[in-house]
């Protein structure tokens, strides 16, 4: 529909459109080609209507038989097939450099993803970021291949029609000439009318427009109060009330076709009058006059093709305001994902530790994590965080300790600050002796084991999936570690065993086995410090239980952190911390802890009820 | 095929709009075919006229021409509002049929389509059918009541050129964009697959960058991305090369005919068997001709995927409601607020595992029971069971005595308020939100809600108070007050059964607390199942009972 695009702001636009321009800079050649071949054919039909003319005239005025015009009949065939070719070069070319620069494009966005990191992404919504990898760069493509060649296109040929009328025949010229800019200009003036008028209505429009679908979105809730039945008259007076609105504005949005179309029939219309009459009175020869007649409407078309390919550069100016914030401004995107940062941290980014600080690890293997007053505040639009505040603990090798306490307590917060992915606002975390902010950031990587909450399996087979990062692990480390996870059994059960083909995001396993998969592949790398984020959440209990006793005996030599709402697994660690609302309430080993009927106590007594 | 034909019916009453911008498109094309004609006829005539060959009543075509331009474009912009008003008047009527059928499918179609996935595929399904007329039906109509005048036309003057027109129309407009489409096609199956798996790509590697990072595959990854994204080049250019071809082929059909027109018709002339003024006229009019079939292709490569859009839709609305509401004379009205379930057994689809086998639960009317267990034990069908969302195959569902199965649904629907994790909020104002629950209730009674709910001072601070939209920019609710927004219209409705399904989770602690209280007044003197496994939650409820599959085990305490 007509309505449906978003008008964007004028000044937004305009910047959007520049930036998409000088990038396409970068395919500028072959995009010159790709319009150089276009005006091949814009000439070539300069030409057919010569030869055209040419034909008619001698036989119409000069009663030439068949015999007289082959000499221009087989030029013509010649013409016809340097059109096609030219308009399938054309096509082609700008294919190509839209290609090219698709892939530039996307490369940039993977080394800017790369660069900032999973600190930055925490304060994005991964599903927008993952389309400006996919859609948004599909999004230029018609902009590129059609738009860019079309404008310049919309221009050259007109101008070269006029160049091949006006010596012939001036008065034709002239009147090509007067209403050619007169169309744009009155299109521009219809066009702003129109999209004024869109802005105001924009919003009620789509709310109009997106309230069928809101019903249908909600049609458990309508149930569940008995209105389902009501909103279906509510559903119809909405699309009516919709069609109304729409035609107001699409009476005011049609005006500039009607502009375009007038004033393109009636140049025809005076062209064939004009030359018709003067004619007549034995002013013009009959061969000038139909040349300009026939040139007449391919003198427009170009101006008529430019409106169909509107809908192309608004699509793209929409796709460069997903491409842009990624691509330009990092640093400031950088320090709103760190939130409201309390201490002197603040412009402690990544990248400024590992140009400026970077250093090595103190110790190899790692001997000793200290939390010293770690602080954290996630900013107010980031609802899902937890903020902590002043937390000391210490981690050592051989070490596990379970992060315990309510959902929303600050424990992945926690994980997330070792990982590095967030900088500690206030605080700070000391891997033996060192401040972890200048520690070189891949260095402390890969130390480190993380097994995320809900992880990601790519596409690819098993066994691409558990080698990635230790691509050379042997075919017995694989089996330890498939062991270790409780996933030696299911995968062996597969057909294809190992090489068995994961879907996206691992489709074809069950949550369980994604997450045991997930946890063979992080303990294949041998971490020396292991983080794991609700390791056994979609694990029943036994599974659970024989996967903790394989991450025992996998981490005898590593620091491990192990995040857990779930009091059996909690049982296990060699020392717990007790978390609520973003302060340690308490720590100590399991056992102490539950005799001193403290906060743990009552929220394993808690649990207990719940799981008896 | 048949599905179109069907959805087709359902625009009956608009045939006129319809019909009205069919004939308006069609003025347009004529108007053009003819304008170029009679102006080629007319510029011949006046040469002829003007070196004295011939004479020539010159006022009447000159005026035809420019009445012909004029007609042009007043049809023009009346056909675009016609079919425009069409098309709305159409969508209206697909959006409320399509309505009526899936509402009493109810929440069990809405899980059954593969959920989240069902909306965004009836999204574009809807979409592409509210295109049907303007894409399709319009262009393909004009096409044919074009192509058919257009040759008649011709045929007055020249048999043969009639045939040729004919023929290259065809080729132009049919046999080309249907090669181009089948050709198109396998190359279009490859496109969407590629896509898809770039797309996939690019999630996982979003989603997964932490891990990505920690394991040191991030530049594995990228090379993956970028293999998956010249494999999608490599089938747009496939794609891209037929359609070229395709168009290059559809213009140079056009200049052929007019080829073949000149070599037909100039001997005619040379042997003064036809006026010269007339090749003129053919020779433009057949040129002009091309203009009728010149939306074809679209329509032709819209068409596959409005059928199929169609049967989807069809398949939906045509499916049978799992539950069948209870014969009027035969509803009994419960008195009593006791829920038992006893020995209850149901499974989704009849080759299906028993999603719960054997359940048993009685609640004393305003007793509270907690329900925990994994994920797919089956907490949400018990919810859904009493809610006459989905059917049992065995035992029995009483409220106060009576089967659920004899309640009828607008008095279950009285009787039963539900608090969840997923409550929809409608893109409406937070009063209408509200009214949901109670149509007639007074601002005095919505107040009230609100004040029990926790929420009236946090609404007093809205610009727009109880009118603010739900979805407004700026004052988007947060994830409690979007929960406590329906714990308001629970409160307004006041019902004496109450099922939380999930109501604290994903809440932060702050949030919980403040829904938590407010459940505490909701849950007063009502016969309450919830479902959670948050421990400050669970504290609310009498006793808590384990789901599990295999085993069902009651607890007290």
């Amino acid at each position: 529909m007509a309505v449906s695009q978003r008008p964007s702001h004028g000044g937004e636009a305009k910047r959007h459109e520049r930036w998409l321009k000088d990038r396409a800079g970068a395919v500028k050649g072959t995009l010159m080609l790709a319009t150089g071949s276009g005006l091949v054919g814009g000439l070539a039909l300069i030409a057919q209507c010569w030869l055209v003319a040419r034909v008619l005239d001698a036989t119409i005025i000069d009663g030439a038989g068949l015999n007289e015009v082959w000499q221009w009949l087989w030029p013509l065939l010649g013409v016809f097939a340097l059109r096609a070719l030219a308009s399938i070069a054309s096509d082609a070319l700008a294919f190509e450099a839209a290609a090219r620069l698709k892939r530039t494009l996307r490369d940039q966005v993977m080394n800017r993803l790369a660069a900032l990191g999973p600190r930055w992404m925490e304060g994005q919504r991964s599903g927008e970021i993952a389309n400006v990898l996919g859609g948004a760069v599909e999004g230029i493509e018609q902009y590129v291949a059609a738009y860019l060649p079309q404008k310049l296109l919309s221009a050259m040929i007109p101008l070269a029609i006029l160049v091949a009328v006006l010596p012939l025949d001036w008065v034709s010229g002239l009147i090509l000439l007067v209403t050619a800019p007169i169309l744009p200009l009155f299109m521009v003036i219809v066009g702003r009318g129109a999209e004024a008028l869109n802005q105001r209505q924009w919003r009620r429009l789509s709310l109009m427009g997106a309230h069928f679908f809101d019903a249908i979105e909600g049609l458990t809730t309508l149930k569940q109060f008995g209105a389902s039945r009501r909103e279906a008259e509510a559903v119809g007076r909405m699309a009516d009330e919709y069609r109304s609105a729409t035609m107001r504005v699409l009476r005011v949005a049609f005006l500039s076709s009607l502009v375009l179309e007038f004033f393109a029939t009636l140049g025809v219309a005076m062209v064939a009058v004009y030359v018709g009459f003067r004619l007549y009175y034995g002013q013009l020869d009959f061969l000038p006059g139909l040349f300009a007649l026939l040139l007449a409407p391919e003198f427009y078309r170009p101006l008529r093709d430019m409106g169909a390919n509107y809908h192309a550069r608004m699509e793209a100016i929409g796709a460069v305001g997903e491409l842009a914030p990624v691509l330009e401004t990092e640093a400031e995107t950088r320090d709103e994902s760190e939130g409201e940062t309390q201490g002197d941290a603040k412009d402690e980014t990544d990248a400024a530790a590992q140009t400026r600080t970077a250093r090595p690890l103190p110790s190899d293997p790692i001997r000793t994590i200290r939390f010293d007053g770690v602080g954290f505040r996630h900013d107010a639009a980031n609802e899902d965080g937890d903020g902590v505040e002043s937390v000391d603990l210490t981690l050592a090798r051989g070490e596990c300790v379970a992060l315990v306490g309510p959902s929303g307590a600050g424990k992945t917060t926690l994980a997330k600050l070792l990982l590095g992915f967030l900088a500690p606002g206030a605080g700070r975390i000391e891997i033996d002796g060192v401040d972890l902010r200048e520690i070189d950031v891949e260095a402390w990587r890969a130390r480190l084991g993380y097994l995320p909450q809900r992880p990601t399996l790519f596409a690819g087979t098993i066994a691409e999936n558990l080698t990635l990062g230790a691509p050379n692990a042997t075919p017995d480390e694989i089996h330890a570690a498939l062991l270790r996870a409780d996933a030696q059994g299911f995968v062996a059960a597969l057909e294809d065993g190992l090489d068995t083909w994961l879907g996206d995001g691992g489709s074809g396993l069950s949550g369980g086995q994604i997450q045991r998969l997930a946890l063979a592949r992080t303990l294949l790398s041998q971490p020396e410090v292991l983080i794991l984020d609700e390791p056994t959440a979609a694990l029943d209990g036994d599974t659970a239980r024989r996967v903790m006793a394989g991450v025992h005996s996998a981490s005898a030599n590593a620091a491990t952190l192990l995040v857990t709402h779930d009091i059996d697994v909690a049982r296990t660690a060699d020392r717990l911390v007790f978390l609520d609302r973003g302060h340690v309430v308490e720590q100590g080993t399991p056992a102490a802890l539950e005799a001193t009927g403290g906060a743990f106590a009552r929220f394993a007594l808690l649990a207990e009820e719940g799981a008896a | 095929m048949t599905d179109l034909l069907r959805l087709l019916k359902l625009f009956t009453p608009y045939r006129r709009w319809m019909l009205g911008g069919i004939a308006l498109g069609s003025v347009v094309i004529l108007a053009n075919v003819a304008l170029l004609a009679l102006s080629g006829w007319f510029i011949a005539s006046m040469a002829l006229a003007g070196l004295g060959l011939q004479t020539i009543a010159y006022f009447a075509p000159a005026a035809l021409i420019r009445g012909l331009a004029i007609l042009r474009t007043g049809a023009r912009y009346g056909e675009r509002l016609v079919t425009h008003e069409a098309t709305l008047r159409c969508l209206a009527e697909l959006r409320v049929w399509f309505y009526e059928r899936l509402e009493p499918l109810g929440p069990a179609a809405m899980d059954t389509w593969r959920g989240g996935d069902l909306l965004s595929r009836i999204r574009a399904d809807i979409d592409s059918l509210d295109n049907l007329y303007l894409r399709i039906v319009a262009p393909v109509t004009n096409a044919l009541l074009c192509g058919i005048v257009i040759v008649a036309g011709l045929a007055w003057f020249d048999t043969r050129i009639a045939l040729l027109d004919l023929a290259a129309l065809m080729l132009a407009g049919a046999v080309l964009p249907l090669l181009a489409l089948k050709l198109g096609d396998a190359a279009g199956r490859g496109l969407t697959e590629a896509r898809a798996a770039l797309d996939g790509a690019a999630t996982d590697t979003v989603r997964g960058l932490g891990e990505l990072a920690v394991l040191g595959a991030v530049t594995r990854q990228r090379e993956r991305v970028a293999g998956l994204a010249e494999r999608l080049i490599r089938h747009q250019r496939r794609q891209m090369w037929v359609g070229a071809i395709g168009r290059a082929l559809s213009g140079l059909t056009a200049n052929l005919a007019l080829w073949g027109t000149l070599i037909l018709v100039i001997p005619r002339v040379a042997a003064g068997d036809m006026p010269g003024p007339q090749l003129a006229m053919l020779a433009l009019g057949v040129l002009a001709s091309f203009e009728a079939v010149a939306a074809l292709p679209t329509a032709f490569a819209a068409f596959g995927e409005t059928a199929a859009a169609a049967r989807r839709l069809v398949e939906i609305a045509d499916a049978t409601p799992v539950v069948t509401a209870p014969d009027p004379a035969a509803a009994r009205t419960p008195a009593r607020f006791d829920i038992a379930f006893d020995d209850v057994s149901m499974r989704y689809r009849d080759e299906a595992d028993w999603a719960l086998a054997g359940f048993s639960l009685t609640l004393e009317a305003g007793e509270a029971v907690g329900l925990v267990g994994d994920s797919g034990a089956g907490k949400s069908t018990i919810l859904a069971l009493i809610q006459r969302f989905r059917e049992f195959q065995a035992g029995e569902i009483t409220i106060g005595g009576v089967s659920v199965r004899d309640i009828d649904d607008a008095t279950l629907r009285q009787t039963i308020s539900v608090v969840a994790q997923r409550t929809h909020l409608f893109n409406a104002s937070i009063r209408d939100n509200l009214l949901l629950a109670k149509p007639d209730a007074s601002d005095d009674e919505v107040r009230e809600a609100l004040r029990l709910a926790g929420l009236e001072e946090e609404i007093a601070h809205f610009p727009d108070g109880l009118d603010t939209l739900v979805g407004e920019v700026g004052t988007r609710l947060s994830g409690g007050q979007a929960r406590r927004v329906a714990i308001a219209r629970a409160f307004l409705r006041d019902a004496r059964i109450l099922l939380l399904d999930e109501p604290t989770e994903g809440l932060d602690a702050d949030s919980e607390a403040r829904v938590l209280e407010a459940l505490g007044n909701l849950m007063q003197g009502k016969t309450t199942l919830l479902v959670s496994h948050r421990p400050r939650a669970l504290a609310f409820v009498g006793r808590v009972m384990r789901v599990s599959k295999s085993d069902l085990v009651t607890a007290g305490s």
